[in-house]
């Protein structure tokens, strides 16, 4: 197997002097000295057409009845009235709400129904050892768990957005079974 | 007669496709030396000579064909005639880059290469670039293309940019570098958390998800004018989005309907179809270089695994049946592989398999290994990687040799993808 790869190699290391041999000549006939000059740039990006509209960007054109998150897109985090909601844990690579996190959520319900008119983000988390990609729609299938129970609870659903942040805002930054615990969670984040 | 004889002397040489695969066994690279860059007019400029050899050095190890040399023989000119091929003949090369260069004006950069065929005696290219004083390695990185194109009938994709994630800030912000790691821009400064980029087929836009709107949305940017426009807001998530080859369609993971699900917009955010009907999640959907297939990751049976479909949805088929755990789909723009991301023993591993499924082979083992993306050509694979926590961008061979590290952030950097 080996020789006959070395052979391999070396018929194509002929082919390629032969290519040599070809490229050379070819330069030869043109006149000395045999400089095929291109110019590298001009100093930086090539001028190209700007294809990308600046804003307004066309609508998405939706045939669903989805809106978009345009409403909440200029609120702010408000971690002082977000502390009247508890954080909610999972278990590793699970979706499905603990008895305990059911009993957290009761709570987070009466609150939510207190406060009409109040913004809350259901922000779904993972540990850092899944994929990101995957994380993200995980995190996002733990915040919509929430969201379905605190609704079936009689918390008013327009008051509530779902967000999956996947890995990227870890609650602990360790890397052991207790930062990891600690990550798999929905925040409750009051924004105004 | 001279020119049909070039072009069938190509031909076959494209033809070979085990010449790489013979070379990155390392038995079989050509001896190649890099003359050190001589002043051809102007004055003296020590750093655009050591760049331009640094330029060709890499780029000529990386490739794998070559066991590239440094260090000068003889001291002459650079064209046939000004200097004697007998002292590199001596020192063993087979081939001889020599370069020259001038530097006319305060930035004003003009670079002289040629490629020798030492034992023949002959030019086997020659190139000449003007830029400014700051281009001298993509200077030199072009002409790394050119000696590619010489030797397998294939240019080299050293003057390509690699796209990437980057914590550096203090936030996940979307940056550009050269492939090797020189020339950083940041492109996003929103400040909130950005992923997943991925060029056009022309290279001039990229798309991208940002959360800067409080939701994870995909926006389109061109890169030198920084002109941005929104694709997809969709309420919910709008994440791993993969450009087709074409240019003209965009698949992407949205969960407006529920949960994560595939499917299929334009560039302007026009929903064309759903691709996926599932109860399961769906992410991450990687096109074939033809555009009629998706590898994508689904975890329909439990764990993530990696399954294929037609662009359109049907005639799925699941393609990884080893590992618990299996995600980042890639396929390679040409010879029917696809890399991913195996989790093992607490990390991930970067694989390749074929396109059926078959024929997987673990290509990297040291530390954590994720987000393979291929370079244009197929050759090489860039990835990030954690080796003692600290993470980082590789860029590999496609056989997995030659891991070498180009960012120089101490910052956490992931997700590059190489500019078509």
């Amino acid at each position: 197997m080996r020789t006959s790869m070395t052979t391999l190699f070396a018929a194509f290391c002929c082919t390629m002097m032969m290519v040599a041999g070809c490229a050379k000549q070819e330069m030869v006939k043109q006149e000395s000295p045999p400089i095929e000059t291109a110019v590298v740039v001009p100093p930086q990006p090539k001028p190209t057409p700007p294809p990308v509209k600046e804003e307004p960007a066309p609508p998405p054109v939706i045939k669903e009845k989805i809106t978009t998150t345009e409403e909440i897109s200029t609120l702010n985090e408000d971690p002082a009235a977000s502390k009247q909601f508890q954080t909610i844990y999972f278990g590793f690579d699970a979706i499905t709400l603990s008895e305990t996190a059911r009993d957290t959520l009761a709570k987070n319900a009466v609150a939510l129904k207190k406060n009409k008119g109040l913004k809350v983000q259901i922000q779904g988390h993972c540990d850092e050892r899944g994929s990101d990609a995957y994380n993200l729609a995980l995190g996002e299938k733990r915040a919509k768990s929430a969201y379905d129970y605190l609704v079936t609870l009689g918390a008013p659903a327009n008051q509530l957005y779902v967000i999956s942040y996947g890995k990227e805002r870890p609650a602990d930054t360790g890397h052991d079974e207790a930062a990891w615990a600690k990550n798999r969670r929905d925040d409750f984040v009051v924004l105004k | 007669m001279l020119v049909a004889l070039l072009v069938a002397c190509i031909a076959t040489s494209q033809a070979e496709d085990s010449y790489l695969a013979v070379t990155a066994s390392g038995s079989g690279q050509l001896a190649c030396s890099i003359a050190t860059p001589v002043r051809l007019e102007g004055g003296e400029n020590a750093e655009v000579a050591r760049e331009i050899a640094d330029a060709l050095s890499f780029d000529l190890t990386l490739s794998g064909l070559f066991q590239v040399a440094a260090g000068d023989p003889e001291r002459g000119g650079i064209r046939q005639g000004d200097f004697s091929f007998a002292p590199w003949k001596m020192a063993g090369a087979k081939l001889l880059v020599k370069s020259g260069f001038s530097v006319t004006a305060p930035d004003r950069l003009t670079v002289e290469l040629r490629l020798y065929d030492v034992l023949q005696e002959k030019l086997l290219a020659s190139k000449r670039f003007t830029g400014s004083s700051k281009e001298a390695r993509k200077m030199a990185h072009a002409f790394s293309d050119e000696i590619l194109r010489i030797m397998t009938g294939e240019a080299g994709p050293f003057t390509g940019k690699i796209a990437f994630v980057s914590k550096r800030s203090g936030n996940k912000e979307i940056y550009l570098m050269d492939y090797d790691g020189r020339n950083v821009q940041q492109l996003t400064k929103n400040r909130s958390i950005n992923l997943n980029p991925d060029f056009f087929p022309n290279g001039r836009e990229l798309i991208y998800t940002t959360y800067k709107n409080r939701n994870p949305d995909l926006y389109r940017r061109e890169i030198t004018t920084g002109a941005e426009a929104k694709v997809s807001a969709q309420r919910g998530l709008n994440v791993t989005a993969a450009v087709a080859p074409s240019g003209d369609r965009i698949a992407l993971a949205m969960s407006k309907d529920g949960h994560s699900q595939l499917y299929l917009i334009t560039p302007q955010g026009k929903q064309l179809a759903r691709l996926t009907n599932s109860p399961a999640l769906e992410v991450s959907p990687a096109w074939s270089p033809d555009g009629k297939r998706i590898a994508f990751v689904s975890d329909r049976l439990g764990r993530p695994q990696i399954f294929v479909m037609d662009a359109d949805g049907t005639n799925v088929r699941r393609l990884t049946t080893s590992g618990s755990y299996n995600v980042e789909p890639r396929w390679a723009p040409k010879g029917g592989r696809i890399a991913y991301c195996r989790q093992m023993g607490g990390g991930f591993q970067i694989f390749v398999m074929n396109s059926d499924g078959g024929e997987s082979s673990q290509l990297t083992s040291e530390g954590s290994n994720e987000h393979p993306r291929w370079s244009p050509d197929g050759r090489f694979i860039t990835f990030s990687s954690k080796r003692g926590w600290k993470e980082g961008l590789y860029v590999m061979r496609a056989d997995g040799t030659g891991q070498t590290k180009v960012s120089r952030s101490g910052g956490s950097d992931t997700h590059p993808v190489w500019s078509p």
